[in-house]
C-alpha cells in the first residue's frame, strides 16, 4: 500500500496533467467554440496538451 | 502610556514587567468572531458549489468568493493552534479543535500539519535550517510571490515539502499519512469533476482559488512580517509593517510582532496591544518603525 502510495505521488505530475488537466483543456476548447486541427477531438486535443505538460513537469520536477 | 513615549532608560526586567502588564489585559477573550468565522467562511465556500453547479450563480462570481473564502480560511484555525479559542482540558477545548479542522479544508492542510509546523516556526523563526517557512524569504514582494509559487512545485525543497521533511524529522509518520490522505482526497474529487464534465468548476471553485490563496496568505503572513529576516530572538525576527492594503487587507499582520511576543493573544486585540506596547517594543530596539 505504501509503494502505491509512493508511486502515485512520484507519478503525481504526469497524472495531474491527464487526470486534470487534460479534461480541463477539453472543456475551455469547447466553452470557446475553438475547433481542433488535424480532426481531433477536444478530449484528444486535451489529453495531448495535458499529458505532455505533465510529462515537462514531471522530468523538470517543475510546472513553472 | 503615551505610544510615542521614551522608555530607553528603564531595565529589561522593568520592560518585561510592564510588558507582562499590557499583554495580559488582551490574553483569555474568547474570539467569537474567529469562531463565527470559521464556519460562515466554509459554509460559503461549500454552498458555491450547488449554487454554480445548479447555475444560481455565475462560475466568475463563484471564482471571486471562492479565492476570499480559501484566502480568509487559515487564520480561524491559526487562533486554534495556539488554543486561543480553549485551552487543552477546557470546557470549549472541542469548539477549539473543530474550528482548527474544518476552517483549513478548503486549503487541504491539515490541521496536525498546520500546528506542528507553526509551532516549530514560532521556536525557530529566521533559522535557515529549523523553521519550515524560511524558505519563503525574498528579496522583495515580486521575489516573495515567485519564492511562494515555487516552493509548490513538485520537487521544490521548500513550502509544503519542507513540512513533510520536518514532520519527518519529528517521527510524525502519523501526521503524514493524515497529510498524505488530504492530497488523495483533494486530487480524487479534483479528477472525479474533471472527467465528469466538471472541470472549470473544479478549477475555478478550488484548484485556482487555493493556489492564489496560498500566495496571499504566505505573502502576509510568512513573508512581509518577517522581512528582511536576518535576525533571530524573541524581540527581532519579526517586525510591525505598513501595508498597501491595510491591516484587514493584509490579514491583520500588521501588528504581526505582538503575536510572536504573545502568541495567546488574539488576533483581534493585537492592533490594541501593539499600541500600548510600542514605547516598550522602541525600548527594545524592535524594528516598528514603519507603524
Amino acid at each position: 500500500m505504501v509503494q502505491v502510495i509512493k508511486a502515485i505521488f512520484y507519478f503525481g505530475p504526469l497524472l495531474f496533467g491527464i487526470g486534470f488537466l487534460a479534461p480541463l483543456s477539453a472543456q475551455i476548447i469547447q466553452a470557446m467554440g475553438w475547433t481542433p486541427p488535424f480532426g481531433l477531438t477536444p478530449l484528444m486535443t486535451g489529453l495531448i496538451l495535458g499529458g505532455a505538460y505533465g510529462l515537462l513537469a514531471q522530468i523538470r520536477g517543475r510546472w513553472v | 502610556m503615551s505610544p510615542t513615549q521614551d522608555l530607553s532608560h528603564l531595565s529589561e526586567a522593568e520592560l518585561l514587567r510592564m510588558e507582562r502588564e499590557i499583554a495580559a489585559r488582551h490574553l483569555d477573550k474568547f474570539p467569537y468572531f474567529a469562531v463565527f468565522w470559521a464556519f460562515s467562511n466554509f459554509a460559503v465556500w461549500l454552498a458555491l458549489w450547488p449554487l454554480v453547479f445548479m447555475g444560481i450563480i455565475p462560475l466568475w462570481l463563484g471564482f471571486i468568493i471562492a479565492t476570499a473564502n480559501i484566502t480568509l480560511s487559515y487564520l480561524p484555525s491559526h487562533e486554534a493552534q495556539h488554543d486561543i479559542i480553549a485551552k487543552p482540558g477546557a470546557k470549549l477545548r472541542w469548539l477549539n479543535q473543530l474550528v482548527g479542522h474544518v476552517s483549513t479544508i478548503p486549503l487541504v492542510l491539515p490541521y496536525q500539519v498546520a500546528k506542528i509546523t507553526h509551532m516549530d516556526h514560532h521556536k525557530h523563526a529566521n533559522d535557515p535550517e529549523l523553521d519550515p517557512d524560511y524558505s519563503t524569504h525574498a528579496d522583495g514582494p515580486l521575489h516573495a510571490i515567485w519564492k511562494s509559487i515555487y516552493n509548490r512545485q513538485p520537487r521544490a525543497n521548500g513550502g509544503f515539502n519542507a513540512y513533510g521533511e520536518l514532520l519527518n524529522r519529528k517521527g510524525r509518520t502519523d501526521v503524514i499519512l493524515v497529510s498524505v490522505g488530504y492530497q488523495l482526497v483533494h486530487y480524487g474529487i479534483l479528477f472525479a469533476l474533471a472527467w465528469s464534465g466538471y472541470a472549470l468548476e473544479a478549477a475555478l471553485l478550488w484548484w485556482l482559488p487555493r493556489h492564489i490563496g496560498l500566495t496571499y496568505i504566505q505573502y502576509y503572513l510568512s513573508w512581509a512580517p518577517h522581512n528582511p529576516g536576518l535576525t533571530k530572538g524573541r524581540y527581532r525576527d519579526t517586525r510591525s509593517f505598513r501595508s498597501i492594503v491595510g491591516n484587514i487587507g493584509s490579514l491583520g499582520m500588521q501588528y504581526h510582532i505582538i503575536h510572536h511576543l504573545h502568541p495567546r493573544i488574539p488576533l483581534y486585540r493585537t492592533p490594541r496591544a501593539y499600541w500600548e506596547m510600542k514605547p516598550i517594543l522602541e525600548a527594545r530596539g524592535c524594528d516598528v518603525h514603519d507603524l
